[in-house]
């Protein structure tokens, strides 16, 4: 019986009960496509992140001299440390693995630079541009065996006058910082002569490439005052084949700290140890969270609006009918019976309006992400039990002072003719 | 007193701003009577039959029902022993605009305790509404939304039945129809009250009290009510 009082009721009212169902469309829209896009929005803003540079850097771990003191230890001055090329592989096999977007070696070695006119003295940077990597283990079996990395991958906001270097096994090409073309008054296709000489004393004999400047590098950072070249060049001219100083990493990680990667790197190659870049890490987070804390105040504002719209419709639906709850009770309807029939109107205006606006809210969801983020933002199946929960408990919520007005409507005025 | 399914000790009834509509009313009703109350238009007959018919409280003096103190009940607890005592039927009729006949009479069977569409159907055939089940309020006459009222008023066998100028709104003829009708339900043993300004209608009951000022100005038995039940 409630359910064909129910239905006749709502189908009698219909346009108010369509303002109700409306306002809620609106809250829950909002809230869907935020939590759709907050769901989303971790990685997507993970890997706008990842544009600007690596976020862990791997290291040869040193040796450490205890000298006494608490805490207080020195790292090895007298052994230069590297990483062997060969085991780079490993970064891409650790269980995080997907999450590793990319990386690239770095072999710096400070050498002359001359152009025929003038000499400087450069750092250079052997490294990998842009190239496949071959994953000797896997992680696992089905995970591919080839990875294509570089710092042209994990750096493409650097700013390149000319061309990267797009062949790996390329020895003639080099692309150097800003800083450095000017001083040496170098442009693309000019060529340039680097000579390493080893220090006094140390092992080796000087040796020089000529190389030709195919791109002019500008980051505003310490690569504008360096030279690249790829690295088997560098391994070469210094004669340190097969090593490297340094390794960026960058790492795509919203539900794990950057700290794990570090850790699994020295798991899996335990000659090296990880550092994360603080600032970037920091600054994503702290983004992630302002993005995540807009996005909630958003949404309460909207949900707060819907219950502003509910609480309007059912004020006036107990006003318009305070003769008909008199006479419900003047024929035995007890106070809970009312506030049943009420919050069952409240129930389903919520559960029409958050249906109604769970399907508004996936496609402005999509429209915030094509045009924030250029991509489409995946669907959540949590979204929908949360956006319906959401949409008929501030449907109830608005509804209880209207309830609480019509428990109070008396009987009596039934039969005073009010 | 023996027989008396209501009796009203010192009622008094003050409204805001010091209005009196009851101003110390005595009455003891006979089970299986019929009782017309009449008086002019602000005497304080609706709000003794409010009393009576538990949809208000006395601000003074007892009210018992069938042996059950009322006068102190909550509001959730007039409302119980109302929807199992009392029938009600009022001038206006009072039918929910979007539910047919037969729901109106069910939603009442709802609000006591369970739906039987069996029965509320066959208290509408009892009231020569068989024929127009489906019919919304709006498809209906005035007498027959009233004979709806008296179908709703007893689906859940109360055994006071109380109207206020059931027959105000009707004209001659269908008037008639709903006297006869409540003549007959007196005559099955329900004890009637009924608020009228007809002195006609009036005249049909067993007894008439009029009310003036809020006080009972006469109390007039025309006879000793044959259908009513003694108590043992």
């Amino acid at each position: 019986m409630l359910l064909r009082i129910l239905t006749k009721s709502l189908a009698r009212r219909k346009s108010r009960i369509a303002l109700a169902v409306v306002a809620v469309l609106m809250g829950a829209a909002v809230a869907t496509a935020l939590m759709t896009v907050s769901l989303d929005v971790t990685e997507k803003v993970s890997l706008e992140f990842r544009k600007y540079g690596a976020n862990l850097m791997v290291v040869p771990k040193s040796d450490t001299i205890d000298v006494g003191f608490p805490g207080v230890q020195l790292g090895s001055v007298t052994e230069q440390r590297y990483i062997n090329e060969s085991e780079l592989w490993k970064i891409k096999a650790i269980f995080w693995r997907n999450n590793v977007l990319g990386f690239t070696p770095f072999l710096y070695q400070v050498v002359e630079a001359s152009d025929g006119n003038g000499t400087q003295d450069v750092v250079l940077a052997g490294t990998y541009f842009n190239r496949e990597v071959a994953i000797l283990e896997p992680y696992a079996p089905q995970d591919p065996t080839l990875f294509r990395t570089g710092i042209q991958r994990i750096n493409p906001w650097w700013r390149v006058d000319g061309q990267w270097i797009g062949d790996p096994n390329d020895t003639a090409s080099a692309m150097v910082g800003k800083a450095v073309a000017e001083k040496l008054g170098v442009g693309i296709g000019d060529e340039l002569t680097l000579t390493y000489r080893p220090l006094v004393g140390a092992e080796g004999n000087t040796t020089s490439r000529d190389v030709t400047v195919v791109g002019i590098i500008t980051t505003g950072g310490v690569e504008d005052d360096q030279v690249f070249v790829n690295l088997p060049v560098a391994q070469e001219l210094t004669a340190r084949p097969g090593k490297v100083h340094t390794v960026q990493v960058s790492a795509l990680c919203t539900k794990c700290p950057v700290e794990t990667f570090a850790r699994e790197i020295e798991a899996k190659i335990p000659s090296v140890e990880g550092k994360t870049v603080k600032q970037l890490v920091d600054a994503e987070m702290s983004t992630l969270g302002m993005v995540e804390g807009l996005m909630l105040m958003v949404t309460l504002v909207a949900l707060f609006a819907s219950a502003l719209g509910v609480m309007t419709t059912m004020t006036s639906s107990v006003i318009e009918r305070r003769k008909e709850i008199g006479l419900m009770k003047a024929v035995g309807a007890e106070r809970r019976k009312i506030v049943a029939l009420f919050l069952s109107e409240a129930a389903i205006i919520g559960a029409i309006g958050g249906a109604a606006g769970f399907v508004a809210g996936l496609v402005l969801a999509q429209v915030i992400g094509i045009s924030v983020f250029s991509t489409p933002i995946g669907l959540h199946a949590l979204v929908l039990p949360a956006v319906m929960g959401l949409a008929v408990a501030v449907a109830l919520l608005a509804s209880l002072l209207p309830v609480r007005r019509a428990m109070g409507v008396e009987p009596a005025i039934v039969l005073r003719g009010e | 007193m023996a027989g008396d399914i209501i009796e009203v000790e010192g009622v008094r009834k003050l409204y805001g701003g010091g209005t009196r509509a009851l101003d110390g009313v005595d009455l003891a009703i006979k089970e299986g009577s019929w009782t017309t109350i009449v008086g002019p238009s602000g005497s304080g007959k609706t709000t003794l039959l409010n009393i009576i018919g538990c949809l208000d409280s006395p601000s003074e003096g007892r009210v018992v029902i069938d042996g059950t103190e009322v006068g102190h009940l909550g509001q959730d607890a007039l409302t119980r022993f109302r929807k199992d005592h009392i029938g009600l039927v009022f001038q206006q009729y009072h039918l929910v605009p979007y539910l047919t006949a037969l729901e109106n009479v069910m939603m009442a069977q709802y609000f006591h305790s369970v739906v039987d569409e069996g029965g509320a159907t066959a208290a509408l055939e009892r009231v020569g509404l068989g024929h127009r089940l489906e019919h919304l309020p709006a498809q209906l006459s005035g007498g027959e939304q009233q004979r709806v009222c008296i179908a709703r008023a007893l689906i859940n066998e109360p055994r006071i039945l109380l109207a206020d100028e059931p027959t105000g709104n009707l004209d001659q003829a269908n008037g008639r129809n709903v006297l006869e009708l409540i003549d007959v339900l007196h005559r099955d043993g329900h004890t009637v009250i009924m608020v009228t300004h007809n002195p006609e209608i009036a005249g049909m009951g067993d007894r008439t009290i009029e009310i003036i000022d809020g006080k009972v100005s006469s109390d007039t038995r025309r006879r000793e009510h044959p259908h009513a039940k003694e108590a043992a």
